[in-house]
């Protein structure tokens, strides 16, 4: 079977700072379709660059990405994907029903079949017919976090990326957002997720992996990977310092 | 629908919403009925006057429109993460530039449509007469050279922050308006570096004064040859299409910096 996603020894250099910054340092991962897979580092280890070469925005240096099978560098790799960003924005200018109706039309949606989608996506983020109506320059925090979430699901996607979705989001909408993830893993769809929020991870993944530096350092079932006795968060810090010593 | 063109529609709606055109109609307006109520030189209310001063504001108020549109478009997308958001999608860059570039001057051209029909009606209500096949040519012309004006707007945006881009492509449209007309007559006075700069100038900034059709509107002179007109259109969607790639060759490889909104 075609994993969901593939990266094989990608490498990404920045030139900064006066010389030249490795960004992600040959980083291999798969995850396999239908599993929520946690991906997790600390400040700068190089996930929201993964993500970036997942979606094409940026070319490695070396190695080399696929989403279900294709080279993720073509526009068509995307069809099948939805993205929402860190700290995500969206035209303001529109309502929230028109964002939705606009990413679908991305996707050659048209008529009934976008209708009846953005219906279906405005109530599985829980916004409401009064809210879908406002112009999204008038919603909350958590409301832009629903309706791009909802814009990251208009095409039903296979794989949904998500960098840090739980970030500043109160305590309602953390559960909402898991029961989306665990509607989503029940339909068999792939959701890679970047988060800080230790437990939150431990709560929705079935696998998770930890970066540092731009490697990975390590990665197994989320019900495997921590030792007995030990927290996730303590066995992230482990981890992850013991790959700074490495690098030291 | 092609992705580019819902692409523009966004434009559209994002310029309609801002209210800017708004803005420069009522102000186009308010200038119009100043124009007829004063009597400056004893030309108070005639209406060749008015359309003069109608056409002249709607070229200016189309620049302006031109060059704050096409330039904050990319720029907007990078500053707001919007960008992230419509690459993950089945949109290349090339659609991305092509929309936008579409949108901005489809839209910055049918405001100043609405220019030149607000100054032709307040000619026509004033008893004056309007030869609209030289206004139409007029109206199209102007439409060319505002889609030079959003492609470099565009291709300055690319690789510059909006208000440089802006600021950029001001400079650059300015020069093009008043000093390649009269590049010719500076360089016979030149010789040397200065010479071979002004040369240079003329061949390579536009020609907007082959786009300016308002002496024939105004003095009512009568449409132009249609081949003349579709001459110089060619020549201004020749120079688009050079814009729209270089604005799409600056921002194929663009890398963009991750947003704080």
């Amino acid at each position: 079977m075609v994993p969901a996603i593939e990266m094989r020894g990608v490498r990404v250099e920045y030139r900064g700072g006066g010389g030249v910054v490795r960004a992600l340092d040959g980083l291999d991962l798969t995850v396999q379709t239908g599993h929520v897979f946690g991906f997790l580092g600390p400040n700068g280890a190089g996930k929201t660059t993964a993500m970036h070469v997942l979606l094409g925005f940026i070319e490695p240096a070396a190695g080399e990405a696929r989403l279900l099978g294709e080279d993720a560098r073509r526009a068509a790799s995307r069809e099948r994907i939805g993205y929402l960003p860190e700290n995500p924005d969206a035209y303001r200018f529109l309502t929230g029903r028109e964002l939705l109706a606009f990413s679908g039309r991305l996707f050659r949606m048209r008529g009934r079949a976008l209708r009846d989608r953005v219906a279906r996506v405005l109530d599985l983020v829980g916004l409401d017919e009064a809210a879908a109506a406002r112009r999204i320059a008038t919603y909350s925090r958590g409301m832009m976090q629903r309706i791009c979430l909802g814009q990251a699901l208009v095409n039903d996607p296979d794989i949904v990326i998500l960098d840090e979705p739980t970030n500043g989001l109160d305590p309602f909408a953390r559960m909402a957002f898991r029961e989306i993830i665990r509607g989503l893993r029940a339909r068999g769809k792939t959701v890679f997720f970047s988060s800080h929020e230790l437990s939150e991870v431990e709560l929705v993944c079935d696998r998770l992996a930890i970066i540092a530096g731009g490697r990975l350092v390590t990665e197994g079932a989320a019900s495997g990977l921590v030792p007995e006795g030990e927290r996730l968060e303590r066995h992230f810090m482990r981890v992850v310092e013991a790959a700074r010593e490495r690098k030291a | 629908m092609m992705r580019w063109l819902v692409i523009a529609w966004a434009v559209w709606l994002e310029v309609i919403r801002r209210k800017d055109v708004y803005v420069l109609l009522v102000l186009l307006g308010t200038l119009l009925a100043v124009v007829l109520s004063l009597n400056v030189f004893g030309l108070g209310g005639t209406s060749r006057y008015a359309l003069d001063v109608g056409l002249l504001l709607a070229w200016v108020f189309g620049w302006i429109l031109a060059v704050t549109v096409a330039s904050r478009q990319l720029p907007d997308e990078e500053e707001r993460g919007t960008v992230f958001t419509l690459l993950a999608k089945p949109v290349t860059r090339f659609d991305l530039v092509m929309g936008k570039y579409a949108g901005s001057w489809s839209v910055v051209a049918a405001a100043t449509a609405s220019f030149y029909l607000l100054a032709a009606g307040v000619t026509a209500a004033r008893g004056g007469r309007v030869d609209f096949a030289a206004l139409l040519q007029a109206v199209l012309l102007h439409a060319v050279a505002l889609g030079v004006m959003c492609g470099l707007g565009l291709w300055f945006s690319a690789r510059l922050h909006g208000d440089a881009a802006a600021a950029l492509a001001f400079v650059v449209t300015a020069a093009a308006f008043l000093v390649v007309p009269r590049a010719p007559e500076f360089m016979t006075r030149q010789t040397g570096l200065a010479a071979a700069g002004l040369m240079l100038l003329y061949h390579l900034l536009p020609h907007f004064e082959v786009f300016d059709m308002r002496r024939r509107v105004v003095h009512d002179f009568g449409p132009a040859a249609w081949t003349d007109v579709g001459l110089i259109a060619a020549y201004g969607f020749a120079l688009c299409a050079c814009l729209a790639l270089l604005a799409w060759t600056a921002f194929r490889r663009r890398r963009f910096s991750r947003s704080v909104p």
